[in-house]
């Protein structure tokens, strides 16, 4: 475990807007399984840190959230992505596709020497 | 936006925590729940399945410590926490808290109540539209001796018609008329103004209408503004009094309007009229001749016009007019005019001995400052144990820091609120006293800009006082807990710092009691001016004769000598007399020009004529050197006569007796003999020198204005009543103003120095009060640290009284280094004050040597308390505590 990387903050928001848009609806959990499962098991998820970033973003209004039943009949609060969460994963995508997309062609010519 | 969002959710964060954690919590544990039921699907035991979960969620607490810091603002959350945690530690030590609260009342009120002074009379803009534009005009010639002439109105005609820098120039002087159709009739204070004077300052009626430009054509109705002050004083504030009729100058004039309240400059008129309604200056020779100056002018500059530009434009108009009259301006003279901030003609006079009593509060706050710093350092002695265990609990340092300032700012809130209460109270006092300034006085709010000032000196003061305590907390750390001993040894850093803030509050009180001791010595000083009259037991009181009525110098002269006989028939009344003006009224005597027999061709000396009755220089014991008085011999058909004092005779007659010589005002076409020679008066000020001056009797000039000097023998003011039913036993419609004691204007004359010196007293008491208790209450803590170190003196053979003298030393040493450091600085600062004192230097080695032993005597004193207190300490006693 210890070899994994860290997830750093600005991108865990990333990766929780994505997977609520892919699975839709889901509890804590499942989005930290997922984040990780995505990851091929790369990446370390302290599911501890998961739970104030879904904050930060709840109060940011991109998430949504309420109680609901899990599929083995749990309790558990569901996030959902709001309409401003949509338009924000949009933009952070881009965002995020340009950075590693200049930073790729940055990298690139001291590969080849 | 989005942050502004998350700002107010997690303000309400701070609202229903117990069921936000409930919540948590069951997401928490159903989040477990689903990890124990897969981890167990994989095949693990239950005990490893739900550790493993636990370890993956990076345990419990420490998620619900994150996720409840980002619900909430753990900032605020940490400050309310330590707000509450202060307060009730201020509540456990009210002694301390009590002492700390009103030493820093005592110093940030004094600074609020004397900000709010500076802000709304030299900070604040005046409170006209156009006051930054407004200038005064000032003409003259200043090296021929005269440096501030008044206008004639050809003058002002050729002001107003050359110059390029105004767009407006208006008029203005002020005479006492009499008002007649209310019960009784009064005097009223006249503003006579050009129609344009209130637009262009950009002031509005507040009832009723402004003057226009008809109400200044020759003929108009006449018609009258009232001042808001008069109208509140006079009619109670009633609405009606617009379009009301009242009688003045046997005129009929309309009131149009009332005036906002605003403060008046140069005079505190009661009512204003347009010039057109003045029966002089409406006078056909007035308007014609250039000569007959008598008003003033204000001028509205342009935008952009700077005094400087506008002085030069108005000064060459002036040398026009030289050079087209030489026979009205002599060719010779360095005539001039001048534009003058009106901001700063208005505030001037405040701006010395508010400075100085701004710069005196800030020495009050820095000695509280210094005392409650004090008191927190030596409260973290007691409070180190808790200090201790809260750092072995896990407190970093910044956090320590900031409850400790927490508690500071606390204290000095407060003491900013109980600081404003002592303001408050003391801001009518203040009021009054600054009006023998300025007209601004009454601007003296505490309005918002001083609620703002205070809060930042609040938050200042608490700062520097709560972060030595704090800083001096960093060395806190476990160690002190496994002592165990509640008194640990103070370091020699704290020691020190403590020594630096006694010797600074020593020497800040020096400062301040040199001012006030200066202050008080230059009040004593002007109090022991020999005035050269003696005030006790006269009454005055000022009559404006109706002069459409009293219009020869017959009637006048008539009035008053019946008026002077019939108050010379009342029981009580020692003498009576009359006078243009009397000492320290204020009243302007005549300037004039003069010939001296026999010395035709030499440039004209100027003196100050006052026209007097007989029998005034008996009634104020002004005494008679040579000569005669004047007597009712005295008539117009006889030869006029004159009398010099002390300092004309002498200037203009040297060695010889200027008895029988002869004077003429008039270029030696009729001469007045001088019978007599008196002694100097102080007219201005007791600090003023006495001016050349030529007294001639009243039977000569029958002014229109006179003032009575009565000499009683009884209290004055007792038999004003009676005095003044003599005057409306001649004339029922003739009012008496101004009705005053002698001694009551010669203490008014000198209350702006005895109140300077009372207020920087005041400021210099409490800094020494609090000085006081500070060195002492420094001594008794540093007594109670060492007792165990004087147990083992007294133990090992030390004397009461070897340490006594030890403890007192300690003091001494303080208090000197502290008397040292605040001479130095006092040599350096009371130049500050040379303009402020009479007849004392900044330096006066009595003050000084004073100042010093009463410092010194009240540091001793505060410190023999706590040094008795160590020589008796019992050395078995101190041994066994520890």
């Amino acid at each position: 475990m210890t070899d994994k990387a860290d997830v750093w903050q600005g991108t865990l928001a990333l990766m929780v807007l994505k997977t609520l848009e892919t699975l839709g609806p889901l509890h804590g959990y499942g989005i930290a399984r997922r984040i990780e499962q995505t990851s091929g098991k790369l990446l370390s998820v302290n599911y501890g840190t998961l739970y104030p970033a879904l904050l930060k973003l709840e109060q940011e209004g991109y998430i949504a959230s309420e109680w609901g039943v899990s599929d083995n009949n749990r309790k558990a609060k569901y996030y959902k992505l709001t309409r401003a969460g949509r338009r924000q994963l949009e933009k952070e995508a881009q965002d995020w596709q340009q950075t590693t997309a200049i930073l790729a062609r940055f990298l690139a010519p001291s590969e080849e020497s | 936006m989005k942050s502004l969002r998350a700002f107010f959710l997690r303000l309400g964060g701070l609202f229903h925590k117990q069921r936000r954690d409930r919540e948590l919590a069951e997401e928490l544990e159903s989040h477990l729940q689903m990890h124990v039921d897969d981890n167990l699907r994989s095949g693990m035991s239950p005990e490893d399945a739900r550790r493993h979960a636990v370890i993956q969620l990076g345990g419990i607490e420490s998620t619900k410590e994150s996720y409840r810091d980002r619900r909430g603002l753990p900032f605020l959350e940490t400050f309310f926490q330590d707000l509450r945690f202060g307060a009730r530690m201020l509540r456990r030590n009210p002694g301390f808290t009590a002492v700390a609260v009103v030493t820093l009342a005592l110093g940030i009120g004094a600074n609020s109540a004397i900000f709010s002074v500076v802000n709304a009379v030299l900070l604040k803009p005046l409170p006209y539209e156009n006051g930054e534009r407004m200038v005064v005009v000032k003409q003259g010639a200043p090296r021929a001796g005269f440096p501030d002439v008044s206008f004639s109105v050809p003058e002002i005609t050729d002001y107003r018609a050359q110059n390029r820098s105004f767009d407006a120039l208006v008029e203005y002087h002020s005479m006492a008329f009499i008002l007649l159709g209310r019960k009784e009739p009064e005097r009223v204070l006249t503003g006579v103004v050009s129609w344009n004077f209130f637009d262009a300052f950009g002031v509005k009626p507040l009832l009723g209408r402004p003057f226009r430009a008809d109400d200044e054509k020759p003929g108009a109705p006449a018609v009258l503004l009232l001042t808001y002050e008069y109208w509140i004083r006079s009619f109670g504030g009633d609405p009606t009094v617009v379009n009301k009729t009242f009688t003045m100058n046997d005129r009929l004039h309309t009131v149009i309007g009332v005036l906002p309240p605003l403060p008046q400059y140069p005079d505190q008129n009661d009512v204003y009229m347009p010039t057109t309604a003045c029966p002089f200056r409406s006078d056909p020779e007035m308007v014609a001749n250039r000569r007959d100056r008598m008003v003033s002018l204000f001028g509205l500059m342009k935008p952009g016009v700077s005094t400087r530009q506008a002085t030069s434009d108005l000064t060459g108009i002036i040398q026009n007019a030289q050079h087209e009259y030489p026979d009205v301006y002599p060719p010779t003279f360095d005539v001039g005019a001048w534009a003058l901030s009106l901001r700063e003609q208005l505030t001037q006079n405040a701006r010395a001995t508010m400075l100085v009593l701004l710069a005196a509060a800030g020495f009050v706050l820095l000695i509280a400052c210094a005392n409650v710093t004090n008191l927190n350092l030596a409260r973290m002695v007691k409070r180190e144990r808790e200090l201790a265990v809260r750092v072995a609990l896990g407190a970093g340092r910044n956090r320590l820091l900031r409850q400790l300032l927490t508690e500071s700012l606390l204290l000095a809130l407060a003491g900013a609120a109980l600081g404003l209460v002592f303001a408050q109270n003391g801001l009518g006092l203040l009021v009054s006293y600054v009006a023998r300034f300025t007209p601004r006085a009454r601007e003296i709010h505490l309005d918002g800009t001083v609620l703002l000032f205070t809060l930042a000196v609040a938050v200042v003061v608490s700062l520097v006082s709560g972060s030595f305590a704090a800083l001096d907390s960093r060395d806190h750390n476990i160690g002190n807990l496994k002592e165990g001993s509640v008194q640990s040894t103070i370091g020699i850093g704290r020691r020190r710092l403590r020594s630096v803030l006694i010797v600074s509050q020593v020497a800040v009180s020096f400062l301040l009691l040199i001012g006030a001791g200066l202050m008080l010595r230059s009040f004593l000083n002007l109090q022991r001016v020999d005035p050269g009259f003696d005030p006790e037991n006269v009454l005055t009181m000022r009559l404006n004769l109706n002069f459409t009525k009293y219009n020869t110098a017959d009637k006048r002269l008539a009035f008053y000598e019946a008026l002077l006989e019939k108050v010379q028939a009342q029981p009580g009344v020692l003498s009576v007399a009359g006078g243009m003006t009397f000492p320290l009224s204020g009243l302007n005597p005549w300037s004039n020009d003069f010939t001296i027999e026999g010395r035709e061709s030499a440039s004209l000396p100027i003196a100050d004529f006052r026209v007097v009755t007989p029998g005034y220089f008996k009634t104020l014991h002004i005494p008679l050197l040579g000569g005669r008085d004047f007597t009712r011999q005295d008539r117009p058909n006889t030869p006029t006569v004159a009398i010099v004092n002390r300092t004309a005779a002498h200037r203009f007659w040297g060695t010889e007796d200027p008895v029988g010589k002869r004077i003429s005002t008039d270029k030696g076409k009729t001469w007045i003999q001088i019978v007599g020679v008196v002694g100097d008066v102080k007219q201005d000020g007791l600090d003023r020198d006495t001016p050349d001056e030529i007294y001639i009797p009243l039977a000569d000039s029958p002014v229109s204005g006179l003032s009575l000097v009565v000499k009683t023998s009884v209290e004055p003011l007792s038999i004003a009543r009676r005095v003044i039913q003599q005057i409306y036993d001649i004339d029922p419609d003739q009012p008496a103003a101004r009705v005053a004691s002698l001694e009551q204007v010669r203490a008014d004359s000198v209350a702006a120095p005895r109140l300077t010196a009372n207020l920087l007293g005041l400021f210099a008491l409490l800094a020494l009060a609090i000085a006081a208790a500070g060195i002492g209450g420094v001594m008794a803590l540093s007594v109670s640290q060492r007792t165990h170190e004087i147990g083992v003196r007294m133990a090992i053979g030390a004397w009461p009284r070897e340490i006594l003298r030890m403890v007192l030393g300690q003091g001494v040493a303080l208090t000197v280094v502290g008397l040292a450091l605040g001479l130095l600085g006092a040599i350096g600062l009371t130049r500050m004050l040379r303009g402020l004192l009479f007849e004392v230097t900044p330096t006066d080695p009595l003050t000084f040597v004073g100042v010093a032993a009463v410092l010194a005597i009240a540091a001793l004193s505060a410190c023999y308390v706590p040094a008795r207190r160590a020589a008796r300490v019992d050395p078995n006693v101190a041994l066994r505590c520890e």
